[in-house]
């Protein structure tokens, strides 16, 4: 089947993501100046970071999706939808990693309640009770509509997760620089490459994005046949 | 008007039936003791740190029982198609919402009252002039819990694994909710009070209230894809 | 005037599997129809689709002109449905159950005794339904069905657990809908019984749905 083979425009976007990358590494690992506070760990800031902002990112995005398919019940939306949060579990385990990797020799330990590497650990804890549930439902349909439904709830979520780490954290003061680096003020070579680095990682994750949709699509066409087959019913009149 | 008249003839149904359930209700309450008792053994014997940790025993005993009575409350209408009838009846989605929340929240915030009326007396807590702030405290603290448990209730109530996916499904989102209230608490309630000041429970009954707010509105707008089948 | 029921190849999934399958049905208002098939058959199924209980997969329907999805609430206002088991909660007594019935159909409390007499359960209205048997059971959905001002009537297995007096019971009400013009879609395995009233026989067999009047198959 021809639907079946990766668009060509879509293998070069994956190539050219994996040589963006390769460069934000470079970047990032060689280019990149120490820190004057942080040191060589500026480095891993680059990845985690901009890992951490398109995880927010892909939970817009799943329930901008999510809600179209409310309105609509597209099923091509709830495949957009299902990609993204896919995408946004992804990123957020990466995030998690990333912000442990950060603290342990900053902070001496691996897990600080700072807000925003809380408030990641609960979108984590929500995104995978998102992927359980849709586990659970047989039906497509329902699968969708209750998908989109846990995905607006998580999004409302964060706002209200962020303040109550950010107060939980005012109240107990870890010994904590802060993790973002805002605050100080940072050298515009390090914006630059953040922004370079963060660039590569939305092309990382609509690559991700666009092959995933690609295979959801093809997924449920080969259902939408399955389901087609059998003799047309009969029409009846009473 | 009328809506209001189906959203109150909802609570009251289900609030009866909670009611008739007796052995279920006795259960549930005994529960939350349990936990408070558990959470104190686990905490050790010095009563000064039990005072300390009294507001968090208080709302993760609520919180706890508060799952069970609201997955409860689609049990005894599932198994003989009460709920089916309810949902194929003309009545706005919307008004079965809010009905259910209302009789989970009464149920709450009297289990509430109970609990918090047991801790005092257990761990020798002194009840200043916080008293219509805890008042506040507790009712919106319960209400944060019965919204997204009513609404993940009814998400759950017919999937295999209702049991352990209902807290796994909301606890990451009531996270807020529990944070403010025993914060809110502490400030009223316990050591903190003889030094604290009944003004520091402002921020937390803001963040409460906000809550609340937004997920009345939030998941009173969706709760009909919940149950459409 | 729109049929009562007019469904346009309709699917509905139970899980991956379709339980029905490219129905197309128009059911002329006034008609009562029998509606048959195995067990699993999908005649459930189909009731709770017209009923707005399960969404049509694919496909669309009407009912008196009211498209099922996007118009639900106002085919619910003109729809009741009998299920199998009753559909009253346990907990509550047979009047409690009524007298919220009666209330969300905005029908008067006075009809709650009226009709809980006339399925001859006047003598045990303050009993929990926990109590009662399936027959009884039975008894009180015929109640509710009275209570709720509707033009289609859906009839999962009218006749099942009743005695020989609830059977007559369900006799008079089938009469007494006729006269009243009502449609009626009874799903029931009690062919002869049903056949009495049925103007129409369909059968559901594989999820698909075909006419089948006793005299056709005579032929």
């Amino acid at each position: 089947m021809n639907r079946a083979k990766r668009p060509l425009w879509l293998s070069g976007l994956g190539l050219a993501t994996l040589l963006l990358f390769g460069t934000g590494a470079v970047l990032a690992l060689t280019v990149s100046p120490p820190d004057v506070n942080q040191g060589e760990l500026i480095r891993i800031m680059y990845a985690h970071v901009s890992v951490a902002w398109v995880c927010f990112l892909a939970v817009g995005i799943s329930a901008l999706f999510g809600g179209l398919y409310l309105w609509r019940g597209r099923a091509g939306h709830d495949a957009w939808a299902v990609a993204s949060a896919e995408g946004a579990l992804l990123f957020a385990a990466l995030t998690i990693v990333g912000g442990m990797t950060y603290s342990k020799p900053t902070l001496g330990v691996y897990w600080t309640w700072d807000a925003k590497l809380t408030l990641t650990a609960l979108l984590l804890a929500l995104l995978v009770g998102y992927f359980i549930v849709r586990a659970l439902i047989d039906d497509r349909e329902r699968q969708g509509r209750v998908s989109a439904v846990i995905m607006l709830v998580v999004l409302a979520s964060l706002p209200f997760n962020y303040l109550a780490a950010e107060w939980f954290r005012t109240l107990h003061p870890a010994k904590s620089i802060n993790l973002d680096g805002s605050g100080v003020t940072m050298e515009p070579a390090f914006v630059r490459i953040l922004l370079f680095n963060t660039a590569v990682a939305v092309l990382a994750f609509s690559y991700f994005l666009l092959e995933r949709v690609r295979l959801g699509r093809l997924e449920s066409a080969r259902q939408d046949e399955a389901e087609r087959e059998g003799p047309a019913g009969e029409a009846v009149h009473v | 008007m009328s809506d209001l008249v189906l959203v109150l003839a909802v609570a009251h149904r289900d609030a009866r039936q909670e009611l008739r359930s007796r052995a279920v209700t006795v259960a549930t309450v005994f529960f939350s003791g349990i936990t408070v008792v558990i959470l104190s053994f686990a905490l050790g014997p010095d009563p000064d740190d039990l005072r300390r940790a009294a507001p968090g025993i208080l709302w993760v005993a609520l919180a706890f029982a508060g799952v069970i009575s609201a997955a409860q409350s689609y049990q005894n209408e599932l198994a003989e198609g009460a709920f089916e009838q309810l949902l194929i009846s003309p009545i706005p989605r919307a008004a079965i919402y809010v009905g259910k929340l209302l009789a989970n929240w009464l149920t709450m915030f009297l289990l509430g009252l109970l609990l918090l009326a047991a801790i005092v007396i257990l761990f020798d807590l002194p009840l200043g002039r916080g008293g219509p702030l805890l008042a506040a405290t507790l009712a919106s603290g319960t209400l944060g819990f019965s919204l997204i448990a009513t609404f993940y209730a009814a998400l759950t109530a017919n999937l295999r694994a209702r049991e352990s996916l209902l807290p796994v499904l909301m606890f990451p989102v009531v996270v807020p909710v529990l944070l403010a209230a025993v914060r809110a608490t502490e400030t009223l309630l316990g050591p903190g009070q003889a030094t604290g000041n009944p003004a520091l429970a402002g921020p937390w009954l803001q963040l409460l209230v906000g809550f609340d707010l937004a997920y009345l509105v939030v998941c009173t707008a969706i709760f009909h894809f919940v149950v459409e089948e | 005037m729109a049929p009562a029921i007019e469904l346009r190849s309709l699917y509905r999934r139970y899980g991956r599997n379709f339980v029905l399958a490219d129905i197309t049905l128009t059911v002329e208002a006034g008609r009562t129809v029998l509606l048959k098939g195995a067990n699993g058959a999908g005649k459930t199924t189909l009731l709770r689709v017209l009923a707005t209980r399960l969404r049509p997969s694919r496909g669309a329907g009407r009912i008196f002109g009211a498209d099922l999805a996007r118009e639900a609430q106002s085919v619910r206002r003109r729809v009741a449905y009998l299920s199998v088991l009753g559909g009253h909660s346990p907990t509550l007594t047979a009047r409690e159950n009524l007298h919220f019935a009666a209330t969300i159909y905005g029908s008067p409390a006075t009809v709650v005794d009226r009709s809980l007499a006339s399925v001859g359960l006047g003598g045990v209205g303050d009993r929990t339904v926990r109590t009662f048997s399936s027959g009884m059971k039975k008894r009180l959905g015929v109640a509710r069905l009275l209570l709720a001002p509707s033009d289609l009537w859906l009839l999962d297995e009218p006749y099942a657990a009743l005695d020989e007096e609830g059977k007559g019971l369900i006799d008079d009400l089938l009469t007494d809908a006729q006269a009243r013009g009502k449609t009626v879609i009874m799903a029931s395995h009690a062919l002869e019984r049903c056949g009495r009233f049925a103007e129409a026989t369909l059968e559901l067999e594989g999820g698909r749905l075909r006419r089948a009047d006793p005299e056709v198959q005579h032929v």
